[in-house]
């Protein structure tokens, strides 16, 4: 059989190399770390597919188990929330906005994906110490299912979305098309703080305090309640610092205003969710092998 | 290939550079170490450290504990390496570590083919799950694809005796039913390198005798077997080398009976002391 025919988990099999814990902390970092890093993952995602799915499966089926109206919580849970959050906004706040339900809710599913991935991936590692004490396994198959199972999820509330701009009357615009160029670099992103948050989990336990705190305060800092041009001026120097800022604009851009977003502005959005992966995927490589004396 | 390539690979010698698959040694240890922090009170939080290093004024609040000190050696294909030691001599830590859980402090593991171990038996099952369930959780896990796993579920099912409970979710099995899983699980995976940590006595009398039977056709059929025991007879009489671990450190390596002779003779069986 040619080398080239082997998958990546049959190659190892005929040799591999234990490292030191440390190994990937004395190595040098080279210009096409970044790259391999990546390529790595993809084909740690393939080889590992029959867990992700099962895992993503599982995960769906305990949330949803024994609830009478089982998949349907997944789209009712968000249509309720928006309901109600739409009747406070804009009758209460009076936000003026056009049919803000739908406006609110673009925002509100896409910041769901990166807040619940993150928050849910911080202890996966201590969840499954029993398997990476056992089998050895590339350990970031654990966040990485989390964040495909709630990439499921919000592709579940991409319904309701829709239900709902039909009801309101709303033409539904083709851009919603182009979600995918979305989706891409929301992964991206997400995957890449959770990875960092996951590995700073192990050694410190109260991340996940921290982390909370910081979600709660990104939320209000993104425009989800309000539109962008409500924010301060002061305030727009540093979006840069909040990767979800873009992706719910991008999102607002294909859904509630049917256009796409501007290219020049996307292009550096998505090299800067590359730029988040490639150091979740450092952090997290370094301190892997270190995971199993802390757990 | 180039001459820089193969310098890349550590753990190749450019003299003797032969393909893996050739390469008579099945594993090889160089220089291994372990050294496990022992704490007093670990700080679990990044609160709680940064308070320990303020009152304690150092960044360490920890001893280190040796739990392996510069273990080498190579077992070649088809061999069987018995590793034998008192309590607390590094046995089990060797065992994890040459397994690839457990990543050394210092120095490599080559290994060449695939590995097994049956060092913990129900490696990774889900308790909430069925036997089935549970054997598609355990191959995925070693990235198996769904088609791989569902030839391998009625042998496994068969060898493990479960009939009709293999719908049933295993936290309702008796103890012997989830280790002859787990046994089944592991050998039916049938590695070139087998990992054993004295667990042979699964189940009743009847199911011993199957897992010895199959433990023997690994010996006959050539694979490489790595185990520990306190069994030294049966050591004695299956190994090809033994390995005497005390304190962490390889105090004797090569014939059985004289490793076996070397551990009654010396006060290595409180190396606790």
């Amino acid at each position: 059989m040619s080398s080239a025919a082997l998958s990546l988990r049959e190659k190892e099999t005929i040799e591999r190399t234990f490292y030191p814990a440390d190994h990937y902390s004395n190595q040098k970092f080279g210009f096409l770390e970044p790259f391999k890093a990546i390529k790595v993952l993809f084909q740690d995602i393939y080889a590992y597919r029959e867990y992700l799915k099962q895992s993503v499966a599982r995960d769906l089926r305990k949330q949803y188990k024994r609830s009478y109206l089982g998949y349907f919580w997944s789209m009712l849970n968000p249509l309720m929330m928006m309901i109600i959050l739409a009747v406070v906004f804009s009758s209460i706040m009076r936000q003026n906005i056009e049919d803000y339900a739908v406006f609110l809710f673009t925002g509100m599913i896409t910041f769901a994906y990166f807040g619940g991935t993150n928050s849910q991936s911080l202890g996966t590692i201590r969840a499954n110490a029993k398997i990476i004490d056992q089998v050895p396994v590339p350990k970031y198959i654990f966040p990485l299912s989390i964040a495909f199972s709630n990439m499921a999820t919000f592709l579940f509330s991409l319904v309701p979305l829709v239900l709902v701009m039909l009801v309101l009357g709303r033409e539904i615009p083709i851009t919603i098309l182009a979600m995918p160029i979305i989706i891409v670099p929301l992964f991206i992103a997400t995957v890449g703080t959770a990875l960092m948050l996951a590995s700073a989990n192990v050694f410190f336990e109260d991340t996940a305090h921290l982390t909370e705190v910081v979600l709660r305060g990104l939320y209000f800092l993104t425009p989800i309640l309000y539109s962008r041009d409500q924010l301060p001026d002061w305030l727009m120097d540093y979006i840069i610092f909040n990767p979800m800022f873009c992706l719910v604009e991008f999102m607002r851009d294909i859904v509630y205003y049917g256009k796409l977003p501007e290219f020049s502005i996307y292009m550096n959005h998505f090299a800067g969710c590359i730029l988040l992966l490639v150091f979740g995927l450092y952090v997290f490589r370094r301190s892997e092998n270190k995971f199993i004396y802390f757990l | 290939m180039s001459t820089s390539a193969l310098k890349d690979r550590t753990n190749v010698d450019p003299r003797t550079a032969v393909a893996p698959q050739d390469n008579p040694i099945a594993l090889s240890a160089k220089n291994i170490s372990v050294q496990f922090r022992s704490y007093k009170k670990r700080p679990s939080t990044f609160k709680e450290s940064l308070i320990q290093s303020v009152k304690s004024r150092t960044f360490r609040h920890y001893s280190n504990f040796q739990a392996l000190d510069d273990v080498s050696f190579d077992i070649s294909k088809g061999k069987v390496f018995g590793i034998i030691g008192s309590n607390g001599a590094g046995k089990s830590t060797l065992l994890r570590v040459l397994s690839g859980v457990l990543p050394p402090t210092a120095g490599t593991v080559t290994v060449r083919g695939s590995l097994d171990s049956l060092i913990q038996l129900g490696a990774g099952f889900d308790t909430e799950l069925n036997a089935i369930e549970n054997i598609y959780l355990n191959g995925s896990l070693h990235g198996k694809s769904r088609e791989e796993i569902a030839e391998t579920i009625p042998s496994i099912i068969d060898f493990a005796e479960l009939g009709d409970f293999a719908t049933t979710p295993i936290k309702y099995y008796s103890s012997g039913m989830y280790a002859r899983l787990g046994f089944s699980v592991a050998v039916d995976r049938d590695p070139d390198i087998l990992i054993v940590d004295e667990i042979l006595a699964v189940g009743d009398e009847r199911f011993q005798e199957k897992s010895s039977d199959t433990f023997k056709q690994f010996l006959d059929r050539k694979k490489t077997v790595i185990m520990v025991s306190h069994n030294l007879k049966m050591l004695e009489d299956t190994a090809d080398t033994i390995a005497l671990l005390s304190k962490g450190k390889v105090a004797f390596l090569g014939n059985p009976s004289e490793a076996v002779e070397t551990y009654r003779n010396s006060d290595y069986q409180t190396a606790l002391s």
